[in-house]
């Protein structure tokens, strides 16, 4: 024991100076680190409070204490070289430092990345299911870079596995292609901010509603059926996209659309000639007028121009009197608030007509008019408007039946006297004015299609 | 009792979304959920063979699909039973028939152990023309809901013979009919629905031109002059007789040829007689061709309307008449008796040419023959007549609207 001790006294006396000139150097270059931190992290706050870029603070903070790590680390380096040590010493020395570095600096490069992109991921709204992935991939890369340079520096060779990874990289490319440009086409819309929640859109392909919500993968529209599209996020980017932007102003109550389905009940009421057509037309119940003046419209909208009612048909056709035809024809059922005025005034035209000239002919046996009821089914359509933006798309969207259950029946066989798109315009929206256009449009003189587009293009026009 | 047949549809319902729309697929789902729980039991004479097994074929499965339970019984009946059930047919045409106190009473015994033999499941049961009308008895013992459904023209029956059938029509909760004028002085309901085709069927799905000639080929038939065709069962109130009269007038003037091509039904035993008539009317006339087709000929059928120059259909009596709605489908222009249904799918002028007479209908088609322009205008708005109002999606919504009416005596009623 007291030899050992003797000795080392000995080694100290003889070596003192081979031990305290690396550990000044080490001490020195701490100092300076300290030194050069303070001044260099003097600049950098004094341009990040000028910068707006919010990373800026993300860098200072993160990198502050390694900072001394690595002037730490470069002191141990040059106190190793200044020393006496023997040369297999010496590079090991450099390998274990050098390794240090590499994970310190794969620690700050981690730690930084994962922040820097936190922030970004936080801008694209609700990108939750890509952030752990997003953050782990990034960490795993560097992880695996860090890896590599680590292999480099204990002389393994990495050209095999940089291969290996190369392909692996490439499989997965090609294994999750659909995947990543989604992703990077929802990075793209994140950044080009032209398509956000809230808004209204329309694809070329026809699908349109309000952005609900932008994931990684898909950007979600509930469309006006209120079914929830999902459309991929390369998808939306390929196409041409109409973004109306922003709802308009909102009614104070949704206008939900109907349709109606008509079941034809037959009466087993005739007319041969024109004496007993004004007395069975006397006695019918309504839904038979609305049958008789309705049916050919609903049933022929293709033809223009529009055919008249039955009654007039029946007359020129059957008995062969153009005249009275001809004025039953022009009947405007446009002028008539209700059934029982429109029935009135066909009486009173026939009845008119046969005041001044007997009834003339009967229709051939199997050919009297025959008076039929239209029962209506009134059912709940999956779409309703809030706005009238919406309003025009669902009316693309809906089918004849309910365009004319809207303007038809619920203004005459309803009793509402006028179509119930001027009510919601009118009593919801607060638009007298486009309600009155709507209100005053006669539609019993375009085919279904052309009142659908007309309809369309008012509201259109006002909407610009 | 005829085995029941278990039917596959061919098409799925998504299928006709192109042809009729979203919207009316929608609006179809909504009425087969009202239904939902319900039973319907379709009764009729025949699962093979004329117009009305040809609408059930299409019909039952499409309700299937839509949620509704739907099921197709037949009853059985003797070459007797059928021979009767066809007098019956031709008498409520109008035709004279003798009918003795015997065959009413034939009719009374088939129809006693039908009612003995079947099984009757249904909340609704759905009978097709006379042959099964006298199920109703049934009713009284266990109630439910009992519909009647006419496909013939009964605008002037022999009165005999409907005031036979009447006493079991009137204890139905209602009766539908296939043309307004059809309709009877009745205590019950009466709904008025046109049958309807189905545009995805091999009787009209489209062709390709190689398919069409491949038929002609098969024939003996060529393309080389205009061809006017009478698709129809071979009876006498299709009046092929009248047809080729009316061609032989057009034939004086243009060169054309006439196809008279149709099948035989199951429950239609005279149709043998009226086929070796024609042939014997037609012999010695190369431009009149003559064909009995069988029954699974449907692409054949297609083809050769498809290959058509014009379709005539010179009925006197008829139920609707689905081979004018058939032809209109193919945007074809249709010469047609103003009988029975015809009226409610041609529109004279507008939807193709309506005839009275064999004078008529030749004047019809020289007409069209010398003016293309116009039989092809005709043509398309006869396609978009049927496209609105009879493919078989607008009937299957007819006969749900139907049972869902039914139960609501309203004229408004909202679902």
């Amino acid at each position: 024991m007291f030899d050992w001790l003797t000795q080392s006294w000995l080694w100290l006396t003889q070596n003192w100076l081979h031990i305290v000139v690396p550990l000044l150097v080490f001490l020195a270059t701490y100092v300076v680190g300290l030194w050069v931190r303070r001044i260099a992290y003097r600049a950098f706050n004094r341009w990040a409070a000028t910068d707006k870029w919010e990373g800026s603070q993300l860098i200072i903070q993160t990198t502050r204490t390694p900072f001394i790590h690595w002037f730490l680390i470069l002191g141990a380096i040059i106190a190793i070289h200044v020393s006496n040590l023997n040369a297999s010493a010496e590079a090991l020395a450099d390998k274990v430092l050098a390794s240090l570095f590499v994970f310190s600096l794969i620690w700050v490069v981690v730690s930084l990345s994962t922040k820097i992109l936190k922030l970004y991921i936080g801008k694209v709204k609700r990108l939750q299911p890509s952030e752990a992935l997003l953050v782990n991939i990034v960490r795993i890369t560097i992880a695996v870079v860090g890896a590599l340079i680590l292999l480099d520096v204990w002389g393994a060779p990495t050209t095999p596995i940089i291969l290996l990874l190369a392909a692996v990289i490439l499989i997965a490319a090609l294994a999750f292609r659909d995947v990543l440009a989604n992703l990077f086409s929802g990075f793209q819309l994140a950044q080009g901010e032209q398509i956000k929640v809230g808004d209204f859109i329309k694809l070329e392909s026809g699908e349109s509603g309000y952005v609900t919500d932008v994931t990684w993968r898909n950007t979600q529209i509930r469309g006006l059926d209120g079914n929830l599209v999902l459309v991929p996020n390369s998808r939306l980017l390929q196409s041409t996209v109409i973004n109306y932007g922003r709802p308009l102003r909102k009614a104070t109550k949704p206008f939900r659309f109907y349709t109606h389905l008509h079941l034809k009940e037959l009466t087993g009421l005739k007319a041969s000639n024109l004496t007993e057509l004004v007395k069975v037309l006397k006695e019918v119940p309504d839904p038979v007028i609305y049958y008789h003046t309705h049916n050919f419209l609903e049933e022929h909208h293709y033809l223009t121009p529009e055919p008249a009612n039955d009654f007039a048909l029946w007359v020129s056709d059957e008995l062969g009197d153009e005249v009275l035809g001809e004025k039953l024809a022009s009947i405007d059922t446009f002028d008539f608030p209700t059934i029982g005025a429109l029935r009135a005034r066909i009486e009173g035209v026939i009845r008119d007509y046969l005041s001044k000239k007997p009834d003339g002919r009967t229709a051939h046996e199997g050919r009297e008019f025959h008076f039929i009821k239209s029962i209506s089914f009134i059912l709940p359509t999956p779409y309703i408007a809030h706005d009238l933006r919406e309003f025009v798309e669902v009316l693309r969207q809906v089918s004849l039946n309910s365009l004319s259950y809207h303007i038809f029946e619920a203004r005459l066989r309803l009793k509402k006297g006028v179509n119930d798109f001027s009510i919601w315009i009118e009593d919801c929206l607060g638009d007298k004015d486009l309600a009155d256009r709507l209100a005053y449009l006669d539609p019993y003189n375009y085919t279904l299609e052309s009142l659908r587009s007309t309809i369309i293009q008012l509201i259109e026009k006002r909407i610009k | 009792m005829q085995d029941k047949i278990y039917l596959q549809s061919r098409s799925r319902l998504q299928d006709y979304e192109p042809i009729v729309g979203r919207s009316c697929l929608e609006e179809l789902r909504v009425l087969a959920g009202e239904l939902s729980g319900k039973i319907i039991q379709i009764i009729n004479s025949t699962f093979v063979g004329g117009g009305v097994a040809e609408i059930l074929e299409h019909m039952v499965p499409l309700l299937n699909q839509l949620g509704v339970d739907a099921r197709w019984d037949v009853i059985n009946g003797s070459e007797e039973f059928f021979e009767v059930t066809k007098r019956f047919h031709n008498a409520l045409h109008g035709k004279k028939e003798k009918i003795s106190p015997e065959d009413f009473a034939l009719f009374s015994e088939v129809s006693e152990r039908n009612l003995e033999e079947m099984r009757f499941y249904g909340d609704y049961f759905f009978i097709h023309d006379p042959q099964p009308v006298a199920l109703i008895a049934k009713k009284k013992e266990i109630g439910r809901k009992w519909l009647w459904r006419c496909h013939i023209d009964v605008s002037s029956p022999d009165k005999k013979v409907w005031k036979f059938l009447r006493d079991f029509v009137a204890d139905y909760d209602a009766a539908v009919f296939s043309a307004p004028n059809f309709a009877q002085k009745l205590p019950i309901r009466q709904f008025l629905i046109t049958p309807s085709i189905d545009p995805l069927s091999d009787k009209n799905k489209e062709l390709d031109s190689g398919t069409i000639d491949a038929v002609l080929k098969k024939y003996g038939l060529t393309s080389d002059k205009p061809m006017i065709v009478q698709i129809s069962r071979f009876d006498r109130l299709k009046d092929p007789l009248g047809v080729i009269e009316a061609f032989e007038m057009v034939r004086k003037s243009i060169d054309c040829q006439l196809v008279l091509a149709g099948g035989t039904a199951a429950d239609d035993p005279e149709s043998g007689e009226v086929l070796e008539e024609v042939r014997r009317r037609a012999e010695g006339n190369p431009d009149i061709h003559v064909f009995l087709v069988p029954p699974e000929s449907d692409i054949e059928i297609n083809a050769l309307q498809r290959a058509a120059t014009i379709i005539i259909q010179k009925s006197l009596k008829e139920g609707f008449g689905l081979t004018i709605s058939e032809a209109l489908w193919k945007a074809k222009p249709v010469v047609a008796s103003a009988v029975g249904g015809i009226p409610l799918q041609i529109k004279n002028k507008l939807t193709g040419l309506l005839c009275y007479t064999v004078e008529g209908a030749a004047y019809a088609l020289k007409q069209l023959l010398s003016n293309p322009e116009y039989a092809n205008w005709l043509g398309q708005n006869g396609k978009e007549h049927v496209k609105q109002n009879f493919l078989i999606t607008g009937h299957l919504k007819d006969y749900l609207l139907m049972f869902l009416a039914l139960d609501q005596p309203s004229d408004v009623v909202y679902l």
